[in-house]
C-alpha cells in the first residue's frame, strides 16, 4: 500500500511504529483537517486490541481505538463520560472519533480527556519493549507535547469505576453541534459520613492543557458541608488567583468568569 | 503492488493511490460519485456524507487506508433502494429540498438514523441530522420529511 500500513493485530502495529516513522490513525477526524504533507499513516481501525471496552473491579478500560457512538452504546462506561461525549459534534463525528485520537491531538480542548483529568484516569501505553501506567496528567507536557514514545501507542484509558456518580459537566460552545468548546467543566464530588471525600474541578479549553489545581482541591477535603459552606469564597478566590487563561477567540475576562461560574454552581449543587 | 480493495456501491474496487488520499476526492474524482459533496472539508458540513459498513461517515475526514474491506455507499447506489424511494417521496412531497447541494448528505444521514431508529422523535430526527447543515430550506421541512418517511415507510426500517 502506497504511504499506509494496516495493522491487524496490537503487535504488528507495536512493530510497524517502531519500525517505521508513521502516524498512527485511528478516525481520522483530527488529522484529515491538519492534512499532514508527506506522512505515512499506521491505520489501527483493525486492531481488535484497541478496541474493546472491559471492567475489571476497579476499572473501566477504554481502548484507544474505541469510538465515541460505541462507547455511548455501552453499559460500563461511566454515565459522566457518556454526558461528555454525547455532546461531542455530530453522530458521523461521534462515529470516527475515538479516545486515544481525542487524547493523541494534544488538545486542551479534548472533552473525553477533561472527564480523565477530573476522575484521575490512567492510561496504558505500550510499545515493543513493553507496557507503562501513566496518569492523565502527567501525559500532558504542554500545548500539543505528550509523554509518548515514537514507538509507543496509546492501548488504553482506565477510568475509575466508582466515585463518579455524582458530578457537574458543562460544555459552553458557540453553536449547539460541531462546535469545539470555549469553556468546559466537570466535578466529581463525594461525601462520606457528612464529611467530603473528594471536590474534583477540571476545566477544559482555556489554557495549554486541562487545568485541575489538586491542592486547592485538598483544602476542601474532611470538611462538613457547613464547613465547606464557611470558607466557600476564600475557596473562590483561591481559584480566580492560580487561574491563568490563554488569549483566544473569546476574551480571556469572559472565559474566565464562565469558569468561575462554573465552579460556584457546582459547589452550590452539592449543598455548599 | 498491494491496492486498497473495498466494496461501492456493492462493487468491488481496487484502489492504487495514496493510503493517505481522503475518500471524498478519490469518490468523486475517481470513481465519479459526484453526488458526494464538498463543502468544506473539515467534518462541519456533512455534505460529504457517505455510509461505511452502514455507519455515516463524512468522507472528507476518511482516509483511504482505512475503507480496506469496507462496503462504502453514496447516493448513487442508495438511490437503487426502496427506502430511497420513501425518503425521495417525502422530500418532494413536503418540497425539502431547494438548490439541493446538501440533499445527498442529509438522505444517507436519515437513513442511518432510520436504520438505527425506525420511529424517532423530532428531537431524535433534528439530533441525527445536526452534523447536516443546509444553507436554503431552513430546516423544518427536511426533519418533517424524515418523519413522515419514518411513517410511511412502516416497515422499510
Ligand atoms: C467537525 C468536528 C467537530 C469536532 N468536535 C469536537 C468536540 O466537540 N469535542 C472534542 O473533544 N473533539 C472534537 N473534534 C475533534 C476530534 O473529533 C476528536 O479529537 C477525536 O477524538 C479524534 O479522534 P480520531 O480517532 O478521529 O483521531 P485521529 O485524527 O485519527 O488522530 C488524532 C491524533 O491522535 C493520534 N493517535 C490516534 N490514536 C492513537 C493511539 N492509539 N496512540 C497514539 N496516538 C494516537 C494521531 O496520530 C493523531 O495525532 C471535532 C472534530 C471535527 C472535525
Ligand atoms: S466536506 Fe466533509 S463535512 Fe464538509
Ligand atoms: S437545499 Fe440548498 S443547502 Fe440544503
Amino acid at each position: 500500500m502506497v504511504n499506509g500500513y494496516i495493522a491487524t493485530s496490537l503487535q504488528e502495529a507495536l512493530e510497524i511504529r517502531a519500525s517505521h516513522d508513521v502516524v498512527p490513525y485511528a478516525g481520522g477526524t483530527d488529522l484529515m483537517v491538519e492534512n499532514r504533507q508527506g506522512v505515512e499513516y499506521l491505520f489501527l481501525n483493525k486492531v481488535s486490541e484497541l478496541k474493546k471496552i472491559t471492567a475489571d473491579d476497579e476499572y473501566v478500560r477504554i481502548g484507544a481505538a474505541v469510538t465515541f457512538t460505541e462507547a455511548l452504546a455501552n453499559a460500563n462506561v461511566p454515565q459522566l463520560m457518556k454526558e461528555a461525549v454525547s455532546r461531542i459534534a455530530a453522530p458521523a463525528i461521534r462515529n470516527a472519533g475515538t479516545f486515544g485520537g481525542n487524547l493523541g491531538n494534544g488538545s486542551a480542548k479534548a472533552d473525553s480527556v477533561l472527564i480523565e483529568f477530573v476522575s484521575d484516569a490512567k492510561l496504558r501505553l505500550v510499545s515493543k519493549k513493553g507496557e507503562r501506567m501513566v496518569d492523565v496528567d502527567k501525559f500532558y507536557l504542554g500545548r500539543k507535547k505528550l509523554d509518548l514514545g515514537s514507538d509507543e501507542l496509546i492501548a488504553e484509558v482506565l477510568l475509575p469505576k466508582k466515585g463518579l456518580e455524582q458530578y457537574s459537566y458543562e460544555k459552553v460552545g458557540g453553536r449547539n453541534a460541531l462546535a469545539i468548546s470555549r469553556v468546559s467543566f466537570a466535578g466529581v464530588f463525594a461525601a462520606e459520613n457528612g464529611r467530603i471525600t473528594n471536590a474534583a474541578a477540571a476545566f477544559g479549553a482555556v489554557a495549554d492543557t486541562v487545568l485541575r489545581y489538586k491542592d486547592i482541591e485538598t483544602t476542601l477535603i474532611g470538611k462538613t458541608i457547613d464547613e465547606a459552606k464557611a470558607m466557600k469564597e476564600d475557596y473562590l478566590k483561591a481559584y480566580a488567583e492560580r487561574m491563568v487563561l490563554t488569549r483566544g477567540r473569546v476574551s480571556a475576562e469572559y472565559r474566565k468568569n464562565v469558569c468561575m461560574n462554573l465552579l460556584r454552581d457546582f459547589l452550590t449543587k452539592f449543598g455548599i | 503492488m498491494n491496492e486498497i480493495r473495498f466494496t461501492l456501491n456493492g462493487k468491488e474496487v481496487a484502489y492504487a493511490g495514496s493510503a493517505t488520499d481522503r475518500l471524498l476526492d478519490v469518490l468523486r474524482n475517481e470513481y465519479r460519485c459526484t453526488s458526494v459533496k464538498c463543502g468544506c472539508k473539515e467534518g462541519e458540513c456533512g455534505a460529504c456524507s457517505v455510509l461505511i459498513d452502514g455507519t455515516l461517515l463524512n468522507s472528507c475526514c476518511v482516509a483511504m487506508g482505512a475503507v480496506e474491506g469496507a462496503s462504502v455507499v453514496t447516493m448513487e447506489g442508495f438511490r437503487e433502494t426502496k427506502r430511497f424511494a420513501a425518503l425521495d417521496k417525502a422530500f418532494g412531497e413536503l418540497s425539502a429540498v431547494q438548490c439541493g447541494f446538501c440533499i445527498p448528505g442529509m438522505v444517507l444521514a436519515a437513513e442511518a438514523l432510520l436504520s438505527r431508529n425506525p420511529h424517532p422523535s423530532e428531537d431524535e430526527i433534528r439530533e441525527g441530522l445536526s452534523g447536516n447543515l443546509c444553507r436554503c430550506t431552513g430546516y423544518n421541512a427536511i426533519v418533517n420529511a424524515v418523519n413522515n418517511a419514518a411513517k410511511e415507510g412502516n416497515g422499510l426500517w
